[in-house]
């Protein structure tokens, strides 16, 4: 059969996903981009003989290698690996979103240009002559409609003709007015350096003429320094007698040229606005309230589903203590460990070997679990995003927002990896991406695992239960309220610190139109992450679970032990006893605390099951009494326990989004000395109180 | 002429200069470039501000609106 490779390229909110997800169906590879963390997807589909590969490029408003996106898509684009690729056009925005397809008909001759909304353009009242539209650009121009699938088959049939009989006989050309003259002379000098054979020239010049550093360097790597030398010649030529920013007027020559097009081939009939729906989220204490109130209110019932909390303590606080009960049983990380706890004892009662019977039950259904155990909030969390995030209310609340987070140094966009990360840090860390400088990026990497998460959620609840005199709420509370707060204040410091030039970090943000989301992109972007999560995060976990079984099973002689008192573990945190000293905590028992923490490391909700394990108890709370805590230590050990260390699954995230053992080391080092700080303070305090 | 920090919410504005590296190069990718005429949708005095360019709404961050020179451009 033969192959063809379509690479698809598109402005952000064009409807490129839901194109790519309509061609592809659900039979996509999620890998990253060769040397980078950005995820590139690939899927397949099969037609009338052909079996064609879709490549999603990221989307990018341009091809100026201004971002790392930018620079992955056209530097594909040159590889050559595509044969034919496609380009998205807003129909409801053609203008402004022809800008990419036009960049990329400089550069390359193989292309099909899609409309897509195009149900949405005609209730708008606009209409396009894709015939006229197809003269001037002198590619296939197919209209497509994700709701209505139209014009699917159409384009497919588009694609398999571009490529076996070519697109355009040359690149399209620009006329870009008074920079002519020297685009041509920037061509004559190129033309005659051999290494460049195959590159698009006239685009090339036009780049370089812009003040393209990362093309510059090509040439001069290519060709020598001497033409690069007499390039930069022309280019200043050229600023001194132009006298404007030279890629400002390259830009409004492509718009030019996009006006010139549009003007005879689109129709606006009736002049009906988009609605402005959402507009409400602009105003400076509403839109804040508003986001805010809808963030929360995602959370309040993700986490009730997830654990039952906070409806549980309502309930009973009411009275109704037995369906708070009831709710707390149907809670999906209930349900979820009753089962897998059932497969447990099934695995013991039915091998014979004790060293394999608790490697199965303990080691690899254990490891299975606490990746499981994630999945139904990660899932929940992703759906919502994806809903959020597809309907257009995500941008707009981030707008809202950003009036608060530019306190603290972040942009409004931080909004994102921060609410991500209260159901899980790992894909918070990769949210930072949605950042719009590096420094940024990074100060939320290092400060996103303070944010707490559902796993810590579910061991200050345990701990609440423990608590003689002192109120649940409170500690709940605490732990939250401390988290949040080391969270800004460690980002108004580094961002001190930083000091950038820029006085508040910007906002530069498209606001694409609020519309239905659509059930089949929801689901697939959903599914998409929740697959990154147990790929990246799953096997890291998994491992380290098998690796913690043999601490505790195992003796320091390495003989086999179900007394995990007598392990390696143990042994290892007898000898760090002296780690929780500083909420007094002494005695023979204080190691416990410590194994907890130790093994909290995976999951953080571990803490609770190695707990009651090595103290022998039969329940948590049980087990806290034999160790003799008292309400404020247990508040002390709460609020350590949300800040201490990231789990091991988010240091991988850190360590594979940074790439530095030493910022990975750092965010470690950073989130100890906060959480000791921040638990002796408390500590104090309550006792003072 | 003024910044376009200052423009009044509602008003359309013609760009006429923009002073910055790098970030320039997104809005003119987004369609805000010297020339061009936008529409202030939302400006409160603090926050981002929001135009609407070629269709589309964008917001900008007080710091980069500072740096656009723009001028009102009466309806007739």
């Amino acid at each position: 059969m033969k192959q063809i490779t379509v690479a698809i390229a598109g402005q952000p909110n064009v409807g490129k996903s839901t194109l790519f997800n309509l061609l592809t169906g659900s039979r996509v590879l999620v890998a990253n981009w060769p040397g980078v963390t950005v995820e590139k997807h690939e899927g397949f589909t099969e037609y009338k003989g052909y079996r064609i590969r879709f490549v999603d490029l990221p989307g990018v408003y341009g091809l100026s290698a201004l971002t790392l996106e930018e620079r992955i898509s056209r530097s594909y684009i040159l590889s050559g690996e595509a044969d034919v690729l496609v380009a998205l056009v807003d129909s409801t925005i053609p203008e402004r979103t022809l800008y990419l397809p036009v960049q990329i008909l400089e550069m390359f001759k193989k292309v099909v240009i899609v409309f897509t909304k195009y149900d949405l353009a005609h209730k708008l009242g606009l209409h396009v002559n894709l015939q006229h539209l197809e003269k001037r650009l002198g590619v296939p121009v197919v209209a497509v409609s994700a709701r209505s699938g139209l014009g699917v088959s159409f384009l497919l049939d588009k694609i398999i003709e571009v490529a076996e009989h070519g697109g355009r006989g040359d690149y399209l050309r620009v006329d870009y007015g008074e920079l002519e003259p020297f685009i041509n002379s920037i061509e004559s000098k190129l033309s005659g350096c051999g290494a460049l054979a195959g590159y698009p020239l006239r685009w090339l010049s036009v780049r370089l003429l812009e003040g393209d550093a990362e093309l510059a360097r090509v040439v001069s790597e290519k060709c020598g320094s001497k033409i690069y030398e007499e390039v930069e010649e022309i280019r200043g030529e050229a600023k001194r007698v132009v006298g404007s920013d030279l890629a400002a007027v390259a830009s409004s020559k492509r718009f030019a040229f996009i006006t010139s097009i549009t003007s005879e081939s689109i129709v606006r009939l009736r002049l009906q606005q988009p609605t402005r729906s959402g507009s409400i989220f602009y105003h400076p204490l509403v839109g804040p309230a508003l986001s805010i109130l809808i963030v929360l209110s995602i959370f309040i019932l993700a986490f009730i589903i997830n654990t039952g909390f906070p409806l549980n303590v309502i309930l009973s606080a009411l009275g109704y203590r037995e369906l708070a009960e009831e709710v707390e049983a149907l809670s999906l990380s209930n349900l979820m460990s009753t089962s897998l706890g059932w497969l447990q004892e099934l695995a013991r009662s039915h091998i014979a070997n004790p060293v394999l019977a608790s490697f199965i039950s303990d080691g690899v259904i254990g490891g299975v679990a606490s990746i499981l155990i994630f999945l139904p909030l990660i899932f929940m969390v992703m759906l919502i995003l994806s809903i959020v995030e597809d309907t257009g209310l995500l941008p707009r609340m981030a707008v809202g927002v950003s009036t608060l987070t530019s306190r603290i140094g972040l942009s409004g966009n931080a909004l994102f990896p921060i609410t991500i990360s209260m159901g899980c840090n790992v894909p918070g860390v990769f949210g930072a991406r949605a950042s719009l400088s590096s420094g940024e990026r990074l100060r939320q990497i290092l400060t996103l695992p303070l944010i707490p998460c559902q796993a810590r959620l579910i061991v200050l609840l345990a701990l609440a239960t423990a608590l003689k005199t002192l109120g649940g709420w409170l500690l709940v509370f605490l732990g939250y309220l401390t988290a949040f707060a080391s969270f800004a204040v460690l980002n108004y410091i580094f961002y001190k610190l930083s000091r950038e030039k820029e006085p508040v970090p910007e906002m530069l943000l498209e606001i694409p139109a609020l519309h239905r989301p659509l059930g089949r992109v929801v689901w697939w972007m959903t599914w998409n992450n929740v697959k990154h999560f147990i790929a990246k995060a799953g096997t890291i976990i998994f491992a380290s679970s098998i690796i913690i079984w043999a601490l505790v099973s195992l003796t320091p002689g390495l003989t086999y032990t179900e007394d995990a008192s007598a392990s390696i573990a143990a042994s290892l945190s007898r000898f760090l006893a002296p780690a929780v000293y500083p909420f007094q905590i002494t005695g023979g028992k204080a190691w416990i605390i410590v194994f907890g923490l130790l093994m909290g490391l995976i999951a953080k909700e571990v803490f609770i099951s190695s707990v009651i394990t090595v103290s022998g108890s039969p329940s948590f709370t049980d087990a806290i009494s034999s160790i003799g805590l008292s309400d404020p230590q247990i508040v002390a050990v709460g609020v350590f326990i949300t800040l201490y260390m990231p789990c091991l699954a988010t240091i991988s995230a850190i360590y594979s989004e940074t790439r530095s053992l030493k910022l990975t080391l750092l965010s470690i080092v950073l989130s100890i000395t906060v959480a000791y700080a921040a638990s002796t303070a408390i500590y104090y305090l309550i006792l003072v109180l | 002429m003024l910044t376009l920090d200052l423009a009044k919410p509602g008003s359309k504005v013609r760009i006429v200069n923009i002073d910055g590296k790098g970030w320039v190069q997104r809005l003119y990718q987004m369609g805000l470039l010297p020339g061009s005429i936008a529409e202030v949708v939302a400006n409160y005095g603090v926050g981002p501000i929001v135009l609407r360019v070629m269709g589309s709404e964008v917001a900008l961050g007080r710091g980069i609106a500072r740096r656009i020179v723009v001028e009102e451009v009466k309806e007739g």
